[in-house]
């Protein structure tokens, strides 16, 4: 069955056909070439594919795309502003954040949805935080060192 | 996935045509389960029923004499940041915390958690301690269905192909109610688990009653063990916790799994159990400190 949803996604409002079976994340990286949530294991287990939906962290390979007519998405395309990084993705490249990079979409997505809600988390937050972010390099101490001080930076 | 149609009904009555058309149809909550079955072939219907739009499954409603109703639509996150529940259901709450995700809580609905029927449920667990009641719809009319008849052991439940959880009551509770959850998993995010041991009791003078423990991952289903929580009743010393304990032993049937025996689970089960009623006595005596 197709549907048509309009959304927005990153600021803009988007018009699009979809059918019943296509995932969110197979409708944001096949049609719309955002491909910053990366496909991990598509079982809800990884948080690679993590974007907001409507302010709160979900993942995209479980939802279905025509779930999300009327929503508002955000994915790491749009946390920068311009030609300027957001404050979270530079402290990830300060601090070594990103090992191979794989799930630090995910990373900053589940860091944006904790800032969003408390401004300066302490560690055992962050750790809360990222329970649903897998980074198979081990990479967790500078992730949550780079996500504490994007958030002292920013205040 | 394989082609099906995703409908999004704005009635009972509406779901209840889908259901009338002869059509296989699977309810769809927040998916963290049924995406999984979709994904690998297991299902393969041909239509898709989102319930979130039928009116009255995002309702939260609470009242102190008549408790709490939680619509089948309302997310698992809810049961972590709703002051009603923080204050009134503290082990529903902890339980919650604990469970899974952010990803999974701000999806998966208490419907489609509770129609889980899964050995290791957690939210199961936490809602027998409550004495919770299930409530339903199909097209021949609603019924209630207490939490402890939904389960029939290994992912069956009581409920019917095109019977609809609406929401879920639970009884109101008085404030002194201490609940603890404890749980022992491989991962983090509850995958994998091991055991889990929820306990729950209300002060009264300087004294616990109503003792309520539910345990899972040592069954084909979550269960209470009303033997244990009867030894249990007024102010449990050492050696009635100890009775209680074997009680829950001599109740148990636990499964190996790959990443654990059956006797690693017991042993699991009975330091969380320990935990878990120790915890509440110390809330007690914080309390009349
Ligand atoms: C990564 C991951 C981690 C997890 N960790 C934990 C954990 O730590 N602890 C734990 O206990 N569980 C855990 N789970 C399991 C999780 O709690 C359940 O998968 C989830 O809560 C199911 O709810 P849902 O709304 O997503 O259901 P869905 O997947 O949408 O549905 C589940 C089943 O219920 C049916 N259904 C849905 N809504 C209704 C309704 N209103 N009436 C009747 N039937 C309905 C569906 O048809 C389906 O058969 C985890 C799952 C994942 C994917
Ligand atoms: S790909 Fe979505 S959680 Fe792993
Ligand atoms: S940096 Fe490689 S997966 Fe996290």
């Amino acid at each position: 069955m197709k549907h048509e949803i309009r959304f927005i996604i990153n600021g803009e409002s988007r018009s699009l056909t979809v059918l019943s079976q296509q995932t969110l994340l197979e409708v944001l990286r096949e049609d719309l070439g955002l491909t910053s949530p990366k496909h991990g294991c598509s079982t809800g287990e990884c948080g690679a594919c993590s974007v907001l939906l409507n302010g709160e962290v979900v993942n995209s390979c479980m939802v279905l795309a025509a779930e999300v007519d009327g929503a508002d998405i955000l994915t790491v395309e749009g946390l920068a502003t311009d030609d300027e990084l957001h404050p979270l993705q530079k402290s990830f490249i300060d601090h070594h954040g990103v090992q191979c990079g794989y799930c630090a979409s995910g990373m900053l997505i589940s860091a944006k949805a904790l800032l969003n809600r408390t401004s300066r988390p302490h560690e055992e937050e962050i750790r809360e935080a990222l329970v649903g972010n897998l980074c198979r390099c081990g990479a967790y101490a500078d992730i949550i060192k780079s996500i504490q001080v994007a958030s002292r930076a920013r205040r | 996935m394989k082609a099906f149609d995703y409908i999004r009904p704005n009635s009972l009555e509406e779901a209840g045509r889908y259901f009338a058309q002869g059509k296989s149809v699977k309810i769809l909550g927040g998916g963290a389960t049924l995406f999984l079955q979709l994904q690998n072939g297991e299902l393969a219907p041909d239509i898709v029923m989102d319930v979130k739009d039928i009116p009255g499954f995002r309702d939260v409603r609470y009242h102190h004499n008549h408790g709490l109703k939680l619509g089948a639509a309302v997310n698992l996150q809810h049961l972590v940041t709703g002051l009603e529940i923080r204050r009134h259901y503290p082990l529903l709450n902890q339980t919650a915390h604990q469970l899974a995700s952010p990803q999974i809580r701000n999806r998966a609905t208490i419907g489609g958690t509770l129609a889980w029927a899964s050995p290791v449920s957690e939210l199961a667990a936490s809602m027998l301690c409550y004495d919770a009641v299930c409530h339903t719809w199909r097209p021949e009319g609603a019924r209630a269905i207490p939490i402890g008849e939904l389960y029939l052991g290994d992912f069956k439940t009581a409920l019917g192909p095109d019977e609809l959880i609406t929401h879920v009551h639970l009884p109101s509770f008085p404030v002194r109610t201490f609940g603890v959850y404890q749980r022992q998993t491989v991962r983090h995010d509850g995958r994998r688990m091991i055991a889990g041991a929820a306990a729950l009791a209300v002060r009264k003078h300087n004294a616990l009653t109503n003792w309520r423990i539910a345990v899972l991952g040592v069954d084909d289903r979550p269960k209470r063990m009303p033997e244990a929580e009867a030894l249990l009743a007024g102010a449990p010393a050492e050696e009635d916790i100890e009775q209680a304990l074997a009680a829950v032993q001599d109740n148990i049937h636990p499964q190996d799994v790959v990443y654990a025996r059956a006797d690693y689970r017991r042993t699991v089960l009975d330091s969380l159990l320990r935990r878990s009623i120790q915890a509440i006595i110390d809330n007690l005596q914080d309390y009349n400190a």
